[in-house]
């Protein structure tokens, strides 16, 4: 899991071109949106295409997103529990 | 067109160093090999870091520019916000068809294509200006800043107080390596364009705003009215636009004081212009810009700029002088700019 949160961090800060933000500074339990790294709705977009283009996995549910998104390690073990990692 | 649009705010990005506002044409930054680049700021003292993350050079260049310029002029807003470009953000439009490709039609994210589209950067200022009022962005090649200037007095007519108006270009490396092969650039070892000898452009870039009032206060020059001729086929039909120009504002050619060319820098769209310089050096100092900034289909709003400092400053710099004559009051300067062969406008500018 460790892994997977290291390897999303990488992969967030390139999608959204947080050219300040620093894999370390990325708190993995740390809200995405509004507080923490302060991620808007086009972000939200964003990790949409991030999830089915590097681990192809479709949102089918959009209600679904809001619980996803909610930080780095929910998005992992979104990732794992679809068995994509 | 009765009203004249005083110039009371300025900022320009371009190839010279316009970041400092000081800079009178001190030094002179050459050529980079075929293509003129912006010197650009540091954006961070500008525009907020998550804003900045999305912006390509065109955004960042244009929301940079405008706030430099309405920092100048210090206003608080403007009651209207009219910008001219050429090609657009051209750097996301690449971006977003770039992904089309790569990714084969899927996977396409909303930044890119968001930002691509002309209007980006006038919507961006008012964003961060909070200035929801009349909002225009012009796309006519190379009158895109002259209709800008065009629309800003017909604005005044109608009653704006302030307007804030500019002219945004960016190149990419696609662009110039696209102008490479269709041979349209060269790197000519001489700026002299006014002599006729030069062939081929050298494309430059940059990024020009002003803020323009209805009041003389705090202006030192003023824009009393711009005219354009489109493929004219004759240098007597430049020559008549220029005369019913100045007519209108009860001068003629002989009391010019400065006449500013914008030459393109290829004998071969520069003909008409060449063959009006003898007339117009007879009776005014004669200068010009593009060797400073490069063509693109916005360069008239840094020849602008230019024009705005050579009245303020009542000086000629010697760095874009063609002939020697001088004049002890500089009252009125006419700009005289074409963009590749196409586009002729005539813009006059006189002191306050």
């Amino acid at each position: 899991m460790d892994a997977l949160i290291e390897k999303l961090k990488g992969q967030i800060i390139e999608q959204l071109n947080l050219v300040e933000v620093k894999p370390a500074d990325i708190k993995p339990d740390a809200p995405l949106f509004g507080e923490g790294l302060g991620l808007d709705s086009i972000d939200a977009l964003e990790l949409i295409v991030l999830l089915e283009k590097h681990y192809g996995i479709k949102i089918q549910n959009p209600a679904d997103g809001k619980k996803i998104f909610e930080s780095v390690r929910t998005m992992a073990e979104f990732i794992k529990s679809n068995g994509k990692d | 067109m009765t009203k004249k649009a005083y110039i009371i705010g300025s900022g320009s990005i371009s190839p010279q160093n316009t970041i400092d506002e000081n800079w009178f044409f001190e030094k002179i930054n050459p050529v980079h090999i075929d293509f003129f680049s912006a010197l650009e700021p540091s954006y961070k003292e500008h525009i907020a870091p998550n804003m900045l993350r999305r912006m390509g050079r065109a955004i960042k260049m244009g929301v940079t520019a405008a706030n430099m310029a309405v920092v100048d002029a210090k206003v608080q807003n403007v009651d209207a916000i009219i910008s001219g470009t050429g090609l657009g953000c051209f750097e996301d439009s690449e971006k977003f068809l770039l992904a089309i490709i790569n990714n084969k039609e899927q996977f396409l994210t909303p930044t890119s294509f968001i930002q691509s589209t002309h209007n980006t950067v006038g919507s961006q200022i008012a964003l961060i200006m909070k200035c929801y009022d009349y909002n225009f962005t012009y796309v006519h090649r190379g009158f895109s800043f002259e209709t800008c200037v065009m629309d800003a007095l017909m604005q005044m007519e109608e009653g704006k107080q302030t307007i804030l108006i500019g002219g945004i270009e960016e190149h990419t490396p696609m662009y110039v390596e696209l102008l490479r092969r269709s041979k349209k650039f060269s790197s000519n070892n001489s700026h002299q364009y006014y002599e006729g000898k030069t062939k081929g452009i050298q494309m430059g870039e940059g990024s020009t705003f002003f803020v323009l009032s209805d009041t003389k206060k705090n202006a030192c020059s003023c824009i009393e009215g711009i005219s354009f001729s489109y493929k004219p086929k004759s240098t007597e039909e430049i020559l008549s636009a220029i005369t019913n120009l100045l007519k209108t504002h009860q001068t003629s050619l002989e009391k010019i004081d400065v006449v500013l060319m914008g030459f393109s820098g290829d004998q071969q769209f520069d003909n008409y212009l060449l063959e009006l310089l003898p007339q117009v050096s007879k009776t005014s100092a004669t200068a010009h810009f593009k060797q400073l900034c490069g063509e693109y289909h916005t360069a008239g709003a840094f020849g602008t700029w230019v024009a705005n400092k050579i009245i303020e400053k009542q000086n000629v710099p010697e760095a874009i002088k063609i002939n020697s004559l001088t004049k002890s009051t500089i009252n009125t300067v006419l700009i005289i700019n074409a963009y590749m062969g196409i586009n002729y406008s005539f813009t006059l500018l006189s002191k306050c």
